[in-house]
């Protein structure tokens, strides 16, 4: 343990009271909750930890697994699949529990735990609390049974909690907490635990290639001309529109929570701006993320879905985007060698619009000549490495070179080296990064193949099939500028291949397709197809040449199909990438020596993939950044087979010989972790050095906290940043944002008002009283002769899927008795008349899509007298579903108007019952309840319930069933009402319908038909891109 | 008489009584006449409309009580038709949902002239209309219903339907796919990953 958590937990149990803890983000929540968990053990009741995700669980339970002096039993899990009588004998077994506040507030409301047997509550991710979430309305009704208990809260998003007015207060409140615990990274005992003995530390600046540096800054400049549009629009406040802002996910909350209130005001201009806001953030994410291959995939992804509504996309910068995108990973170049000039104009025009069809022109009227002779066009592979992947390597030689100078230094401490001194950690952002690094790391050893590779293809007759084209050599031509690049080359021949299977569909659907997103790119869409007649342009070469390759790719996958056992493309082995890479070498050997000189010539065209500047890793001594170390879990990958230390080429391989081998350099054990996976992979692999390959401050913080727990340890660690990106500035300014919002979190603390009587009787309700007191007051006036109003409590009966929403809390509030039921039919039961389905808008166009809800108001209206939709617009939302200017001209099918109509015309007694917010609801409820008979639970759970089923007693249907799994079931072709049951039959998954054969469809779905429909669809080839 | 009856029958008869009321204007997709009847609107054979503007409402809060008490019982659809023109909604509102709901009558609620005008023509031109678009019916082409499909697990978009579908070729495939292949996708993060992997291979039915 880490002193300042005794800390922290000494002031928490020191005033015995409810507090709730705010510290920064990496200072290892888990195990502070571990040692609290601990400590417990000593008493007898039960304590229940709320709101906890999966991945806090797990890390929680792994820390009381190390710790061996725990003497309590695991924490277990206490969801809705337990009967309700073992949970009651969970409740009283005094042990530790894992919650759901679902099951929580049911088991609360039917008074099924024994509350005086609950010694506490610990309460995670406080930030997400609010004054009607589940969490406050289970404290609200806890503290009523029990007022000794404790109820601690906890949280490590400072930032977010922040985020609202007065936010942390209001949480204060209404979990009716007394004392606020801030424990930043800055706090002294925080800071003197983690500098005592901070991790030696290398930071390491990369710089990003030409290209991607020119991306970024046509990202930037997109993302700035976004935000001046949205500016323009004068409906936001400018201050927060900052492009550093837009680097965060929070900035569209930033955005949205300002927009929100007047979104239906707004036109779809300004809608689609927030929209590509969040695209490119994505791609600059994306940009020091993705290999050069699969970013320029993702961008034809992009292109293809939003092409069409999206703004930025057709904007000057993001033309370059495409096109630098494009040039990381190849190049047009003449059979003559000469590159295709219109590239470099292109880049460095600024007029480009105008110059390039200066260009066309010249090439329509030079077309006649050219087409009458042999045009040839080749591709020449750029494939450009990540600069780090280099950096990478280098960084792992220079350790397991130490790791060898440590070794003969002395003999007796080499067990320990290889025991655990020299385990090395990667981590990264994501599982992706990981598997790819890792496929770098491990493929490199085996590239021994000849250093230069040049095939050219002759794809005359693949182009019979195409327009007026005489005559076309497309050529590909391979350099292999390092090892990395055969990872590079698998993602590349994926890409082609997906186009050549594009182009086939293409063929065999018959559509004269033309090459849209090329017209895009080149922002001269129209023109351009009209005038695609002429085969040299630009762009068809290009796409004529990429098809080239792309089948010759497809070509040699369908050999190598044959041969090999991997039948599926995409799951291409670093075995057979190899294979192709020998296979191009040898079979094509005519061609490459008569492209001999050619070649030689080009390759001073290949840029130097990456010019990267170390600093302090060779010349200079490693630099000590005196700012905190970086973090990560992850997940873990071993890497440890002994081959690897066979060796590495080094980058500089390719202007040697292919003879080099010698060069080759050991690495040391390697593990990778993905961050996205949060584990608390530090304490498993216990590792001495650790590359922070994508700067995250969490892991920063986490391994701080590993190396103070771990003070004899030699921790060394190096930070990969790419210099002057956006990851290195979004690592600053995640730094400088929780520190601000300590800040203020500190400032709200000294002028908070915390009120004394939180442990009063009914305090619960006295907080939310203010409204209620109102009202009685009102009707007594209003009533003649001021009579008391009628004792009896209203009840409403509530089906238990609906305890995910606020409402329950709130009617609660409001002084309604619920009962929470499995309900078949409807949503909430006022009156054996009346009852109640509740859509909010999401919800409302959602399942008038799916026809659900045409389905829910047919089975309300045949039980009920009265059914009612009530249709609940959110209170910080507008209340209004479009403005008038979206209404168009037409009465249209889609629009939410016409749904309405139709539903309510098939429906003529369905009741709308349409909601300012959650408290409107709860007056609309309470009034239509009066004169009113209370309803009766058993008989509403009875209703819809098929007889032969019977009632199954508390059974909480949406757990027992995988709810987005049969939705996705139903609406597959084929799949009807009337046969979705018996497939749920006769499949356990939806994996295991994928492979079930034609014959056994039609036994399950009742027919040839519906089984082939179904068939076809799972098995149809998706349309490739482009 | 009898083609004035057929065009009668054609068009949204209105009340004398909406004479003046901008509404009207915002009535273009079907043709309407000023008729002697007591509902504001007649709409069908069996649906009529009442008009309330919520402003009207709080000067005569017992307006549209008397003019529900007036209307025949023999209306198969009654609507009001609530043009929701103040800016403090919750209590008006409030009073007008549950005089609608105690007498029967359907409660719809526009924002504009525009919305009430097109309710208005909306429900005379779908006089005769099946419900065939509420039942979940949608365009039949593979994509749209791919679409549809995959966008049943939350939070999965049509850029990452484009994704997956490129990425393993068939629906097929990406219902066997495992994790790892989830995750080698670009733009699905892990959550995403989990949680399709989760509809494609949790049970239909979990334990018993």
């Amino acid at each position: 343990m880490v002193q300042f958590h005794e800390h922290i937990i000494s002031e928490l149990v020191e005033d015995n009271n409810n507090g709730i803890v705010i510290l920064s983000s990496g200072l290892s929540l888990h195990k502070l909750i571990s040692s609290l968990v601990l400590l417990h053990s000593s008493s007898q009741n039960t304590l229940l930890i709320l709101s906890a995700t999966p991945s806090q669980k797990s890390s929680i339970t792994n820390s009381l697994l190390q710790n061996s002096t725990n003497p309590n039993p695991l924490p277990q899990e206490i969801t809705s699949e337990l009967s309700a009588p073992h949970r009651i004998s969970l409740y009283s077994s005094s042990s530790i529990f894992f919650i759901t506040s679902r099951i929580l507030i049911v088991d609360l409301l039917t008074s099924r735990i024994p509350t005086s047997l609950i010694s506490g509550l610990i309460i995670l991710n406080a930030h997400n609390i609010t004054d009607t979430c589940t969490e406050s309305f289970i404290v609200r009704i806890f503290r009523s049974f029990n007022k000794n208990a404790y109820i601690r809260a906890f949280s490590d998003k400072p930032h977010s909690m922040v985020s609202g007015f007065a936010k942390t207060e209001r949480i204060i409140k209404c979990l009716g907490l007394k004392k606020l615990h801030l424990w930043p990274r800055f706090q002294v005992y925080v800071s003197q635990d983690l500098e005592k003995d901070p991790p030696v530390v290398v930071d390491i600046r990369v710089s990003l290639s030409v290209y991607m540096k020119g991306i970024q800054k046509a990202i930037i400049e997109a993302m700035d001309g976004c935000l001046k549009e949205i500016r323009k629009t004068n409906k936001v406040d400018v201050e927060d529109l900052t492009v550093e802002n837009g680097l965060f996910k929070s900035f569209d909350e930033i955005v949205r929570r300002q927009l929100d209130p007047i979104w239906h005001t707004l036109g779809r201009k300004t809608k689609q701006l927030v929209m590509d806001l969040k695209t490119l953030r994505k791609l600059l994410d994306y940009l020091v993320r993705y290999d050069a291959v699969t970013y320029l995939k993702y961008l034809d992804t992009l292109r293809v879905s939003e092409g069409v509504r999206s703004v930025w996309i057709f904007a000057d910068s993001s033309y370059k985007i495409f096109e630098l995108a494009k040039k990381r990973v190849y190049q047009l170049v003449r059979s003559d060698g000469v590159k295709v000039s219109a590239d470099k104009k292109r880049v460095e025009n600024k007029k480009r619009k105008v110059k390039e069809d200066q260009y066309n022109e010249k090439e329509v009227k030079g077309g006649s000549a050219d087409t009458s002779t042999t045009t040839a066009v080749a591709l020449e592979e750029v494939l450009e490495e990540a600069p780090k992947w280099k950096v990478l390597r280098e960084v792992l030689e220079e350790i397991e070179e130490e790791r060898q100078k440590q070794a003969t230094i002395g003999k007796e401490r080499v067990e320990n080296v290889e025991d655990d001194s020299f385990i090395v950690l990667v981590a990264c952002k994501d599982e992706r990064s990981c598997m790819q690094m890792e496929d770098c790391i491990k493929k490199g050893p085996r590239q021994v193949s000849p250093l230069l590779i040049n095939v050219v293809i002759f794809v005359s007759a693949f182009n019979v099939s195409l327009v007026n084209r005489d005559f076309i050599d497309g050529s590909i031509n391979v350099y292999n500028i390092g090892q990395d690049v055969l990872v590079m080359r698998e993602e590349w021949e994926k890409y082609l291949r997906s186009k050549a299977e594009l182009h086939s569909f293409q063929t065999r659907s018959k559509k004269k397709k033309d090459p849209k997103g090329f017209g895009i790119l080149n922002g001269v869409v129209h023109t351009m197809s009209r005038e695609n007649a002429d085969p040299t342009s630009v762009n068809k070469l290009e796409h004529d040449a990429l098809l080239a390759a792309a089948s010759e790719v497809s070509g040699i996958d369908t050999k190598e199909v044959i041969v090999g056992d991997d039948p599926q493309p995409s799951a291409s082995s670093g075995g057979t990438g190899k294979g192709k890479g020998k296979g191009n070498g040898s079979s094509r050997k005519g061609p490459t020596n008569a492209k001999g000189p050619k070649a030689k010539a080009v390759k001073k065209n290949v840029p130097e993939t990456s010019k990267l500047e170390v600093s302090g890793s060779e010349n200079k001594g490693p630099e000590i950044a005196t700012g905190p170390v970086e973090d990560g879990f992850s997940h873990e990958r071993l890497l440890t087979r002994p081959s690897i230390n066979k060796g590495v080429l080094r980058k500089h391989t390719q202007e040697v010989n292919g003879t080099d081998c010698l060069n080759a350099k050991p690495l040391p054990p390697v593990h990778f972790y993905a961050l996205e996976n949060n584990r608390d992979i530090l304490d498993i692999v216990k590792p001495s050095v650790v590359i922070v390959y994508h700067p995250d401050m969490t892991f920063v913080r986490e391994v701080e906290i590993y190396k103070a727990e771990n003070p004899s340890k030699l921790l060394k660690v190096y930070f990969l940043f790419y210099e002057d990106s956006t990851e290195v500035q979004k690592f600053e300014a995640s730094i400088r944002r929780e520190n601000g919002a300590f800040e203020s979190l500190i400032r709200q603390k000294s002028l908070m008002m915390i009120p004394t009587n939180q442990d009063e009787p009914c305090s619960g309700l006295a907080v939310s009283g203010g409204p209620e007191a109102l009202n009685v007051q009102n009707s007594v006036t209003r009533r003649a002769g001021g009579r008391k109003q009628v004792e009896k409590e209203m009840q409403v009966i509530v089906d238990m899927r609906e305890f995910m929403s606020s409402l329950p809390n709130v009617l609660h509030m409001k002084g309604m008795r619920i009962i929470p039921v499995t309900l078949e039919v409807g949503d909430y039961v006022l009156s054996p008349l009346i009852c109640v389905e509740r859509k909010s808008i999401m919800d409302l166009y959602q399942s008038f899509a799916s026809g659900r809800l045409y389905h829910q108001v047919e089975v309300m209206s045949r039980y009920y007298q009265m059914p009612v939709l009530l249709i609940e617009f959110l209170q910080d939302k507008s209340f209004s579903f479009q403005s008038a200017s979206e209404l168009g001209d037409d009465v249209t099918p889609t629009s939410i108007i016409s749904k309405l109509s139709l539903l309510v015309m098939h429906f003529p007694r369905l009741r709308l019952v349409w909601s300012r917010s959650l408290h409107a609801t709860a007056e609309i409820f309470a009034s239509l309840k009066e004169n009113q008979d209370e309803p009766d639970e058993t008989k509403a759970m009875r209703v819809g319930v098929p007889t032969d089923e019977g009632i199954v007693d508390n059974d909480v249907r949406s757990e027992n069933y995988n709810t987005s799994a049969i939705e996705f079931l139903r609406r597959l072709p084929g799949v009807t009402d009337s046969n979705y049951r018996a497939l749920m039959d006769g499949c356990t998954s939806l994996a295991e319908l994928a492979v079930l054969p034609v014959e056994r469809l039609a036994e399950l779905m009742g027919g040839q038909r519906a089984a082939r429909t179904l068939r076809d669809f799972l098995d149809a080839k998706y349309p490739t891109l482009m | 008489s009898s083609s004035f009856s057929l065009q009668n029958r054609n068009a949204i008869l209105v009340s004398h009584r909406q004479k003046g009321n901008p509404l009207l204007k915002h009535i273009r997709n079907v043709k309407w006449l000023f008729a002697d009847i007591i509902c504001d609107y007649l709409l069908g054979q069996n649906s009529c409309a009442l008009y309330l503007s919520l402003r009207y409402h709080l000067l005569h809060p017992d307006y549209l009580y008397y003019r529900i008490k007036e209307l025949q019982k023999n209306f198969k659809l009654r609507v009001v038709l609530c043009h929701v023109d103040v800016e403090d909604v919750v209590k008006p509102i409030l009073e007008v949902t549950k005089t609608a709901l105690l007498h029967d009558c359907t409660l719809l609620c526009a924002w504009s002239l525009e919305e009430c005008g097109r309710y208005l023509e909306t429900i005379k031109v779908y006089e005769n209309k099946p419900a065939d678009i509420l039942q979940g019916q949608m365009d039949t082409d593979y994509l749209s219903r791919l679409n549809h499909a995959l966008t049943a697990v939350r939070r999965v978009n049509k850029t990452d339907v484009v994704t997956l579908g490129s990425n393993f070729g068939s629906l097929s495939r990406i219902m066997d796919s495992s994790m790892e292949d989830l995750a080698r996708c670009p733009g699905i993060g892990e959550k995403k990953v989990k949680r399709l992997y989760d509809t494609f291979h949790e049970p239909f039915r979990r334990a018993v």
